[in-house]
């Protein structure tokens, strides 16, 4: 079975008199530890996907299943129970809470589960050795680069062990070495540690690391 | 998550600065109009105001212009229901409304010492019994006027000198100078001897006050000056009836206060909910419930609002306390004393105002949609 399942997904958008059908019928199955990346022009929905497998917006239509759970059908808050649960989320622009350190950023989504202090230090500690960032626990995302913030931003995606990572350009604004670092890290994620990973992209390269590509051009994916 | 909101509000510490100080502001003022209502409150109601009665000139509104023979008390010690008479003599450095009134009562020392709710904090009572211009003054006033005992106060023609300073669980009365009454009755410039300016009848427990009062009235309309007896609370009241129309309005200005800081806390977290949308956007990404995230921002409000508040009203407290003011008319005063209660409600007012300044930017965290916020730079 599918770990993530898309069937017949919609959704469009109103601006001004016109409607933008980002996704048309779409239908997607991921399985558990592929690494898919997601390629195509912008404003095609490939973001738009990526939210609604996230669970941070809703299709007008169709149906989405991530690991096990029909996520169309749950309220805000169950929505929010469950991303806490099963998924982790790498930003394009790190999004790091500001007045946080490094650790404490990484620990924001162990404090949603239900776990003993011990647990949360040992994931946190864990996943910051993940990202080769134990050194810079204490460092606030201003005392880091840009490189070091998507690092503590991977680790925090991933402390909770979730089933599925979603990442949205994840090397975007960073330039072409912490690039490599970037995606280097994200290939050793899904070998090593067996992450479902689906990375929206614009860029080829950047792509190739996936071990499924995929291409979305108006609301539909092109044939591989 | 508590740690997240310290670390916030430390992290604009301009902001919070500002607006806990705002808050601090106009809870101080909330808590100085809050203790002169509680003081006008003392004054007018509870045992004493209820079971005192007060016996002045008929007609009569000043204590200067009241007079009345002393030979009234056996009299009036006589009728049913009287436990006791205390004939008092007022001098009052001013009739009008003033914030440092000092008001002398002359009493005999004896009665003094066994019907007043005061205890002397320095000074002896026997220093005061034996010296004809000894007199034990309030502490309000001690403070006020940097008296202590073995100092000699003089105002107007009066002079005595001080035996003691005294403390009391009723506020007013440490705004008050007690000497013997024949001190004052024979003080130089004052013609009172055998008069005094009003008489303090306290009643046995089964009395009513009204009917004993109409009785005193009534068998004095036939002595050489006709009475009015109320009871104290309503005498007070009446002394001190224009101050109580403005005490009446200040309330208002306690409301005012109390909007004020709904109104500053509630446009903080409004743009501190504005400028932080998109945190708050990627903390329910990360799988923080709505609810929560209300919360948060409920905490915050709440937080400056009572760290605000507190201070505030700690702040008043304190100086009211050490300041010993106070305001009065015709020989009656109204400490500004604040109770611990007055503490509570202050503390209750802010963290309830926080707890409603924060609601609206709570909704407006809590809903937006995650996208959009996420799209917001």
């Amino acid at each position: 079975m599918a770990l993530v399942e898309l069937k017949n997904v919609c959704r469009s958008f109103r601006k001004g008199e016109e409607t933008i059908t980002p996704l048309d019928d779409v239908t997607l199955e991921i399985h558990e530890g592929d690494f898919v990346s997601l390629m195509g022009p912008s404003g095609t929905g490939k973001s738009t996907l990526l939210n609604l497998v996230a669970g941070i917006d809703r299709p007008d239509s169709g149906s989405i299943t991530v690991a096990g759970t029909e996520i169309t059908n749950l309220s805000r808050g169950q929505l929010a129970d469950w991303r806490a649960a099963n998924l982790g989320y790498i930003f394009q622009t790190h999004n790091l809470i500001p007045v946080l350190t490094a650790y404490e950023n990484v620990e924001l989504p162990t404090l949603l589960l239900k776990q003993t202090a011990a647990q949360r230090r040992q994931r946190v500690e864990l996943a910051l050795k993940a990202v080769g960032l134990s050194d810079r626990a204490d460092h606030y995302p201003r005392q880091l680069s840009g490189g070091q913030e998507q690092r503590v931003g991977i680790a925090r995606a991933i402390v909770a062990n979730p089933r599925v990572v979603v990442a949205d350009e994840p090397t975007g604004s960073l330039d072409a070495t912490t690039s490599e670092q970037i995606q280097e890290l994200l290939q050793r994620l899904n070998r090593e540690l067996g992450m479902t990973v689906l990375m929206v992209t614009h860029d080829r390269d950047v792509a190739g690391i996936a071990t499924r590509r995929l291409t979305l051009n108006r609301g539909k994916f092109l044939p591989t | 998550m508590f740690g997240y909101v310290i670390k916030t509000l430390l992290r604009h510490r301009a902001r919070t600065l500002l607006t806990v100080s705002g808050a601090a502001v106009a809870m101080f003022v909330f808590c100085f109009v809050g203790s002169v209502q509680e003081g006008l409150e003392r004054l007018t109601s509870g045992s004493d105001a209820d079971r005192c009665l007060i016996v002045f000139q008929e007609n009569r509104f000043c204590p200067s212009s009241s007079r009345l023979p002393e030979d009234y008390a056996p009299a009036i010690k006589k009728l049913r229901g009287v436990k006791q008479v205390m004939p008092i003599q007022v001098w009052t450095n001013n009739c009008r409304a003033s914030l440092d009134i000092v008001v002398f009562n002359g009493i005999p020392p004896e009665q003094i010492r066994d019907n007043r709710p005061i205890q002397l904090v320095n000074g002896s009572w026997e220093a005061f019994l034996t010296r004809r211009d000894a007199a034990i003054i309030g502490r309000n006033i001690a403070n006020r006027r940097g008296l202590k005992s073995g100092d000699q106060f003089t105002i107007g023609d009066l002079s005595v000198q001080v035996a003691g300073v005294f403390a009391s669980d009723v506020p007013s009365e440490e705004n008050l100078i007690y000497t013997s009454l024949q001190f004052l009755q024979y003080s130089r410039g004052k013609d009172t001897a055998g008069t005094v300016t009003q008489l303090e009848v306290h009643l046995t427990s089964d009395a009513d006050p009204d009917a004993v009062a109409s009785l005193i009235d009534q068998t004095l309309r036939t002595g050489p000056v006709a009475t009015t007896t109320r009871r104290k609370g309503a005498f007070q009241a009446s002394t001190l009836s224009d101050l109580v129309d403005l005490i009446g309005f200040a309330h208002w200005l306690g409301y005012a206060c109390v909007g004020l800081v709904l109104s500053l806390v509630a446009t903080t977290t409004v743009m501190s909910v504005q400028d932080r949308i998109k945190e708050y956007a990627v903390l329910q990404t990360l799988g923080v419930r709505p609810f929560r995230t209300m919360r948060l921002v409920i905490l915050e409000s709440t937080l400056l609002c009572t760290v605000g508040g507190v201070f505030g009203t700690v702040i008043a407290s304190v100086a009211l306390w050490t300041g010993g003011f106070a305001i009065g008319a015709e020989g009656a005063t109204i400490a500004f004393r604040p109770s611990p209660e007055l503490i509570l409600v202050g503390t209750a007012v802010s963290c309830t105002v926080g707890i409603i300044a924060g609601l609206a930017p709570a909704i407006q965290a809590a809903t937006v949609p995650i996208v959009m916020a996420l799209r917001n730079e």
